[in-house]
This record gives structure tokens, C-alpha cells and sequence, in this order.
């Protein structure tokens, strides 16, 4: 069998119909969304202007443009390519320079919390587990609320988070490590971290004076994606093209490892090895995501939930699904936060969570047991 | 390979036969192994033999140190002090995966998600045999096919698990440690908490297994008539130390149960030789 099959062979999970439904309608609510989401806001246009600026041939045909657009003038000069956008239509460099990349950082930022809440379900073996629960989200707050404290400079926010993040994930490792690890002590060790980070993050929120530095750190804590443009869309779309195949691939490991700790080991797999990987490829996800968006809740537990309620929890399926609806959710949530209340935008957080709170409220009141981990 | 009597030399109680069988291969050969969770030494066995190629019942009351034996035995734990032989060579000189396709082990107690297929489950038996990318062989569908076929859950094969019995499930799980297609299978307790049918049908499968493709299985069972009946070669435990061992019609006996299971029973041979147990009344 040649090397291309096989690859294929593990990439692609059999695709039923319940998954191309989910996966169609997800196509569809994020173009619907990313369409309005084009059209309206404080420069109004018609949808055909929309559409056109999108198309718009100036910017596909010519190489030049689209690179300094897509990867910014120094990013551009640096592959020899540079453009003056001044000779665009006014349309097509709002579309492209302001409203498209939004609608992009959406879409991935909703794609990696929702694997990385599919990956951590499976490895704590709670399908109400999200990307957070092993301390990602109260280290990278911290690390924010310190930079912002501190002014070391908002360009840092996103490595602050991304690093503050990887190191209470760490910190949680160690804490449960004793000879091994369980679901149970990773789960436990992550609340300690949690506990504490999120004491320190609330005592520095304390020593903050100014209100506009209040405000930047509100918006990371509650994830926000306001003003954010192209270099969030780069910063964002590089690890995404480490996760979407890894993920994809790690589907069948994960679900030999709900089979149980001990059954995956006689099975033959060195479930410590591929539980710290697993790990680290979601928090990687997750990292991704905060990086550019603050701590957006509710996406990572709700999507691979809602998912896992119409293509049962086999994973392959499963991250597929996973792939396509957590766009879904953020891009349209996104549309709320940024259009629904004139004049102001709310971080999307909020609206995910005023989304993902009722969600879970119909499932508790139309589901007498829930065993489907 | 060290020579080991098949027969125990160090029994309890005196026989009249004399304890030079005929030498065996060992599947699994554990020597002087020490067994246990931090301080507390659970099992300390000087050695025990799981005979190639046959079927082996390990037996004794609660807390006797079964289940912890077959961790020690499948490497899942290691031992204090003693080493465990698999076909000659130490448990844990071998890779996790290698010792996967060597041998095999299904838990007391299985649990997998309830949307999981029959045929789903029986697929990660193969886990062992491929690679990270590799799709499904030829080779894998065989295999799988092949226990579904033994393990007679053919008609389930598109079931989820939420929708069986304990029993059809516990079939499921065996297929899939048949699927893993390993020469060894250590089953913990399979025929406890099921019905008398389905104890029958999980252990004329092992039967199965072992008349047609000659594996060696060495299974936990807390029945004693069960194991009599079913396995060629019985160990009996007692805290934690190997009691005696041999064919069931030597080591049943009224001694035993009064000793190892404290119950005062009476043994009756059958015309074949069969020992059959009639428990009268438990013994302070």
C-alpha cells in the first residue's frame, strides 16, 4: 500500500451522514455569519458590494497585493513582493484589511478550543472537561494581568499568555505526577493550580489604577476579539497547521484510551507517553487560541458536546465534527459581540457563554442519565 | 530453560503419588516473585508454572491474591523481588506494545464509551499490530472477523454496547482481546456478575480458543466447580502463597477446601474422574 493511502487512510474518518450533515450545516452558519459579519458595521455596504469586495480581482490576480495584505508590507517585502493598497477600492481594503481577518481568527480560534476540549474530554475521561481544566486558563490570566500591570508592552500579551499557560499546565504535570499519573489527580491538581493562579490573578487585578488597562484585561480574561487583524490571524494559523492533522490522527488513540487505563496498556499502548502528548497537543490548541483571543469559555466543552450528541464518541468522527463546528459557534458568536449592541462591542466570551449557559440547561432538563462516556 | 515439576513439591497435605511428571514448557514461569502495592507484599510465590498451550484456572477465596498475580504475571506490576518469564524471556524486557501481541488481558471490569459498536471495540484489539498511521490489513479484518466468529457475537456486530447485556458484553470485550491474537490470555474473574448461560458461553469459547488454536489462557475464576470442569490444571491460592497445583482431580480435595477456602465440602469423583463439590457448611 503506497505511503499516500495510508496516510489518507488515517486521516480521513468514514464519513456518514450524520457527520456530512453537521459538517454541512457548520459550512454553512460560518459563511452565513462571516458574510454578515462583512457587510454590516459602522461603514455600511450592500451585500453585493460585500461579495464584490471579497472577489474582488484586484486583490485574487495579483500576487503582490494579496501578500501584502495576507502577511502584512514587511512580511511581503520580505518574499521580494510589495503593493501600494492605496489603488483598491475603499470597500474591498475594509473587507480585506479589517472584517475577513476577524472573521478568520474567529474560525480557527473556535477550531482549536474545540480540539483541545474533544482531547481533554477523552484524556479525563469527563465529557464535561474543557480546555481549562488543567490550569491553561488561570496561568495564561495571570501572565496577562501581570504584563498589562506591569506595561511590558500589549505586543507581549500574546506570548505572556502562551507562556504562562504552558507553565501552569506543567506545574499541574508535576503536582499529579507520582509515579504515573490519573485522570482523577490531573483533574484535582489542576483545581489547586487553578485555585491559587486565579487568587494571585484576582490580587493584581487589585493594583490596577487606570481603567483603561482594566478594561484590556477584562477583555483577555473574558476573550475578546476586537481589533484583531491580520498578524493574530498569522500568529494563530501556524499552529493550527500542527493541530487540524494531528488531531485528526490522534482520534483513534484517544479512543483506546477511554477504553481505559489499564485496558489501552494491554492493548499495548505506553499510556503515559501518549497521555503528556495528547496533552500537549491540546494545550498547544488551546495556547493557539488564547494567544489571540483571551480565555473565550464555553467553546471547548460545548462544541465536542454537542457533537458527540448526534456522532456518538467515536473519535474520529468526533474531531471531525469538532473541525467544523467550533468555527461555527465563534464566528457566529462573534457576529453578536461585534453587531449587537450599536455602537459598542462586547467580548465574544460573553456571548459564548450566554450561548453555552442555556445549552447546558436544556440538557439537564431533557436528559435523565448521562452515560454516553 | 529452568526445570520446574509440574507438580508442586512443597504441597500441604501428603498424597500418595509421587511428584515427577513429566517436564512441561512454561508459557509463563514466575520465580520467588514478591508482589504488592508500596510496603505491603500482597503475593510471595516461590514459583508458578502456566503451562504452554493449556488452560489454566487460578483459584482461591477473596483477598488470596489472584488478580494481583495476573498484574504481576501481564507486567503491569513489578515485582519487589523475582522475575516472570513469558516464553523464556522477562515481561519487562519487552516494549508495552511488543508484550501486547505476546499476550493479552482482559480485566474484571471493562467499561467503554456505551455508543461504541461491538464491531468498534473488537477493532481496537488490533491496536498492537499497527502502526500509528497504518489503516486496517487484511490481515486486521481476518483477525477481527475471526473472534467475532469464536466469541459467536456475529448478529451484534453493529450493536452499540449501551444496548447489550452484561453477558453479550462481556462476549464483546473477549473478542476483543481475541482479536489481539496473542499466543498468552489472562482473564480476571470473566464469568463473574453473568448469568449461567453466558458463564457457559464464556467459558466454552476459552475452551474453543484453546482446542483450536492452541493458546494458552490462565483465567481467574471464583468458581471452584467452574474451574474443575473446565480447566486442565488448577493453582489454589492462599494468601497470597500457591497452595498446590496439578490436575483439578488432585487438587480438589476435601483437605483443600477445608484449608484454602475454609468449607467443610465433600469431593465425589464421577465415572470419569471429574471431582464434583457438595458444599456442606462454612468453618469458623
Amino acid at each position: 500500500m503506497s505511503r499516500r493511502r495510508r496516510v489518507h487512510d488515517a486521516l480521513a474518518p468514514d464519513l456518514d451522514a450524520t457527520l456530512a450533515s453537521i459538517i454541512g450545516a457548520s459550512v454553512l452558519l460560518t459563511v452565513v455569519a462571516g458574510l454578515v459579519q462583512v457587510r454590516y458595521g459602522a461603514y455600511g455596504m450592500s451585500l453585493e458590494t460585500a461579495v464584490r469586495a471579497l472577489f474582488d480581482r484586484a486583490v485574487w490576480t495579483n500576487p503582490d497585493v494579496l501578500a501584502t495584505i495576507v502577511l502584512g508590507q514587511r512580511g511581503a517585502a520580505a518574499l521580494g513582493l510589495t503593493a501600494d493598497l492605496g489603488t483598491l477600492s475603499d470597500a474591498t481594503i475594509l473587507v480585506w484589511t479589517s472584517r475577513l481577518p476577524r472573521v478568520l481568527v474567529a474560525g480557527f480560534v473556535g477550531l482549536n478550543l474545540a480540539v483541545s476540549g474533544a482531547v481533554f474530554q477523552a484524556i479525563t475521561r469527563n465529557e464535561l472537561a474543557s480546555p481549562y481544566i488543567l490550569g491553561v486558563s488561570s496561568g495564561a490570566g495571570v501572565a496577562v494581568v501581570f504584563t498589562l500591570l506591569f506595561s511590558l508592552g500589549a505586543y507581549l500579551l500574546p506570548l505572556a499568555a502562551v507562556v504562562g499557560g504552558t507553565a501552569a499546565f506543567l506545574l499541574v504535570y508535576a503536582i499529579a505526577w507520582r509515579g504515573g499519573t490519573t485522570p482523577v489527580r490531573l483533574v484535582l491538581a489542576g483545581v489547586v493550580v487553578g485555585t491559587i493562579f486565579n487568587s494571585l490573578q484576582t490580587g493584581l487585578f487589585y493594583f490596577i489604577d487606570s481603567n483603561g488597562v482594566m478594561r484590556t484585561a477584562v477583555a483577555w480574561l473574558a476573550g475578546s476579539l476586537t481589533g484583531v487583524g491580520w498578524p493574530e490571524a498569522r500568529i494563530v494559523a501556524v499552529p493550527t497547521l500542527l493541530v487540524v492533522p494531528a488531531a485528526l490522527v490522534s482520534a483513534r488513540q484517544l479512543d483506546v484510551l477511554l477504553l481505559g487505563e489499564r485496558a489501552a496498556r494491554s492493548l499495548g499502548m505506553r499510556v503515559e507517553h501518549m497521555r503528556f502528548g495528547l496533552s500537549a497537543l491540546a494545550i498547544v490548541a488551546a495556547s493557539a487560541a488564547v494567544a489571540v483571543a483571551g480565555l473565550v469559555g464555553f467553546v471547548g466543552l460545548v462544541v465536542p458536546h454537542v457533537v458527540r450528541t448526534f456522532v456518538g464518541s467515536d473519535y474520529r468522527q468526533l474531531m471531525a465534527g469538532c473541525l467544523f463546528a467550533g468555527p461555527a459557534l465563534v464566528v457566529v458568536a462573534d457576529v453578536f459581540a461585534r453587531l449587537a449592541l450599536p455602537g459598542t462591542q462586547i467580548p465574544v466570551g460573553v456571548v459564548t457563554g450566554l450561548l453555552g449557559g442555556p445549552y447546558f440547561l436544556l440538557l439537564l432538563r431533557r436528559t435523565d442519565s448521562f452515560t454516553e462516556f | 530453560m529452568p526445570e520446574i515439576p509440574l507438580l508442586s513439591t512443597d504441597r500441604a497435605q501428603t498424597t500418595d503419588e509421587t511428584d515427577t511428571e513429566p517436564l512441561e514448557d512454561a508459557a509463563l514461569l514466575a520465580s520467588d516473585i514478591e508482589l504488592g502495592y508500596g510496603e505491603e507484599i500482597v503475593v510471595d510465590c516461590e514459583h508458578l508454572v502456566i503451562p504452554d498451550g493449556r488452560v489454566t484456572a487460578l483459584v482461591g477465596p477473596n483477598g488470596s491474591g489472584k488478580s494481583t498475580l495476573l498484574k504481576g504475571l501481564s507486567a503491569e506490576l513489578s515485582p519487589e523481588s523475582g522475575t516472570v518469564l513469558l516464553h523464556g524471556r522477562d515481561v519487562h524486557e519487552r516494549s508495552v506494545p511488543a508484550l501486547a501481541r505476546e499476550l493479552g488481558l482482559l480485566d474484571q471490569e471493562n467499561d467503554a464509551p456505551g455508543g461504541l459498536t461491538v464491531d468498534d471495540l473488537v477493532t481496537h484489539g488490533r491496536y498492537p499490530h499497527r502502526g500509528f498511521l497504518d489503516p486496517l490489513s487484511e490481515d486486521d479484518y481476518a483477525a477481527i472477523d475471526r473472534a467475532i466468529d469464536l466469541a459467536g457475537i456475529d448478529h451484534l456486530r453493529e450493536t452499540a454496547l449501551a444496548e447489550l447485556s452484561g453477558g453479550q458484553k462481556q462476549l464483546a470485550f473477549i473478542a476483543m482481546a481475541l482479536a489481539q491474537d496473542t499466543d498468552v490470555l489472562l482473564l480476571d474473574e470473566p464469568t463473574t456478575y453473568l448469568d449461567l448461560h453466558h458463564q457457559l458461553r464464556v467459558m466454552e469459547v476459552i475452551r474453543t480458543l484453546n482446542d483450536e488454536r492452541d493458546v494458552t489462557v490462565c483465567v481467574v475464576l471464583h468458581d471452584l466447580q467452574q474451574a474443575t470442569r473446565f480447566a486442565e490444571y488448577l493453582v489454589a491460592l492462599e494468601d497470597g502463597a500457591v497452595y498446590d497445583w496439578g490436575p483439578p482431580e488432585e487438587v480438589v480435595t476435601e483437605q483443600l477446601l477445608a484449608d484454602v477456602f475454609d468449607v467443610d465440602a465433600s469431593v465425589r469423583h464421577d465415572p470419569d474422574g471429574d471431582p464434583h463439590i457438595v458444599p456442606r457448611r462454612a468453618i469458623e
